[in-house]
């Protein structure tokens, strides 16, 4: 039995194959790493109605897309600033769940930025206004690299060691990670990671693993889903009595 | 009342969104939002190594369009125009056979449908051009969908749902040429192609040909969600205290 690792959803227009229209949709890599670290993926299209769906989960992604509307962290939106204000109702609802029923979650670009602010933080609303360079996003859809340091004896320090060379693709970042800790930052000084030290695992990564085929942090993910998860089984007897079970 | 959690089968293709073009889990958002409307929580079910342990969660099962199904599962040889995704019925299939085996309440939208008749033994036309001599089921030109009228016969699970007669919309080039061990409960009374199927031996196993998510009739959907429902709740009550609180 995987753990069942949930995946937010883009909601775009798209077309594939003969079809076209609004879409629910993930980029494939995301089922993938997953799968291949030994979870069992599933893709939670945004919702407003409820966090039911918390029940089934032992870990959560929070995957990467458009930029949070700025009013959830209180300023006014830049002009670069592009918002699908569909999805940050219902991710910010199954964050506040996740937190609440401690399951495991990793946070993916916009899905760090969205742990941030969901512990009280700020965004950046376009780095280059702050850095004056483009190697996080050198252009629509072109990832860059870049090198990112982890503080030492951090999660994130277990994960990835003391320093790697990640792939990007951001025009927003951490301005304050409210509370949780930035524990990995470029070399321009951006943070690219953040963690909160007192739950078993909630990180978040301004790169993309998923991209980059880096099964390492998804690995862990899964791996901390695996122990709540019988951990819960303890607790909740109620899947062990579903005719599926077994 | 918390929701019932209800599993949709997706599409796995390239697809462009956004700035993106990239292999990715995609669905149609009508068939989240025919979902949400009836009461449902929809979680997107891609297609991944063949193992049913997704299922343990799942109140409900749709099995949604896309592709042909492989005929080599019938036993046939391709059609020139028949456009196979193997990976999907490989995946699909397992699902659908444990589905069946849990009696989880489930629904089969046009490829949904087929492939439920494929795995009950049936076998499609794979060009109805071919047997029918007309190209209403998916015009060639002028809208997307056809339109025509599908009679549904008095006493079955179908009819309480629909009644005698319904409008259906219509986008499939492939059909139900054998049942299998399925019932036939809807007929489309032009060219007498079966529409509807079901197994009444089950507390809610239908499959319709047409599109009911690209409508305004969510008939189908309501009848899924609420046999989902009375299963949740008969679940819960075995439990003795509902679902224990992660």
């Amino acid at each position: 039995m995987r753990p069942i690792v949930g995946i937010t959803s883009y909601v775009e227009g798209a077309r594939w194959g003969v079809w076209e229209g609004v879409a629910a949709l993930v980029p494939y890599a995301y089922v993938r790493v997953v799968s291949d670290a030994g979870g069992r993926a599933v893709v939670l299209p945004p919702d407003g109605g409820g966090i039911e769906v918390i029940d089934v989960l032992d870990a959560l992604v929070l995957a990467g897309g458009p930029d949070i509307d700025p009013r959830r962290y209180g300023a006014p939106p830049h002009p670069r600033t592009k918002n699908r204000g569909e999805r940050d109702g219902g991710e910010a609802a199954l964050v506040a769940a996740a937190l609440h029923a401690d399951l495991p979650i990793l946070g993916v670009c916009r899905g760090m930025q969205l742990l941030a602010v969901a512990y009280g933080g700020t965004l950046h609303q376009h780095v280059p206004d702050l850095i004056g360079h483009e190697k996080h996003r050198p252009g629509p859809g072109v990832y860059g690299s870049h090198g990112v340091r982890f503080a030492p004896g951090s999660r994130l320090a277990a994960i990835m060691g003391e320093e790697d060379e990640v792939n990007s693709h951001h025009h927003q970042a951490v301005a304050d990670p409210g509370a949780l800790v930035a524990t990995g930052w470029a070399d321009d000084g951006v943070i690219e990671a953040v963690e909160d030290p007192n739950r078993q695992f909630v990180v978040g990564v301004q790169w993309h693993p998923e991209e980059a085929g880096d099964l390492r942090p998804f690995a862990a993910l899964v791996r901390a889903g695996l122990t709540g998860s019988t951990e819960r089984a303890g607790m909740a007897p109620e899947r062990d009595i579903h005719p599926m079970s077994g | 009342m918390s929701r019932p959690v209800i599993g949709l089968t997706t599409y796995a293709e390239e697809a462009r969104f956004g700035l993106q073009d990239t292999f990715a889990a995609v669905l149609p958002f009508s068939y989240v939002q025919a979902v949400h409307t009836s009461g449902g929580r929809a979680v997107l079910i891609a297609p991944d190594e063949p193992d049913d342990d997704v299922l343990d969660g799942l109140d409900g099962i749709m099995f949604t369009g896309g592709s042909d199904v492989d005929p080599a599962l019938y036993g046939e040889q391709p059609h020139p125009t028949t456009k196979v995704k193997p990976e999907r019925d490989a995946a699909e299939i397992v699902l659908l056979r444990a589905a069946l085996a849990a009696d989880l309440p489930i629904l089969g939208i046009c490829r949904g449908m087929q492939l439920m008749v494929v795995a009950y033994g049936g076998r499609l036309h794979q060009h109805l051009p071919d047997v029918l001599g007309h190209h209403n089921h998916r015009p060639i030109s002028g809208p997307k969908f056809g339109e025509h009228a599908v009679r549904l016969r008095p006493g079955s699970h179908s009819h309480d749902v629909l009644g005698d007669l319904v409008l259906v919309n219509s986008f499939h080039h492939q059909g139900i040429a054998d049942p299998g061990r399925l019932t036939p409960v809807g007929w489309c009374p032009d060219d007498n192609l079966i529409e509807v199927v079901e197994d009444s031996s089950h507390t809610f196993a239908v499959g319709v040909q047409w599109h009911p998510e690209d409508t305004k009739d969510f008939r189908l959907f309501a009848a899924l969600v609420s046999a989902a429902r009375q299963r949740r709740s008969g679940t819960a009550e075995r439990a003795g205290a509902g679902r224990a609180p992660r």
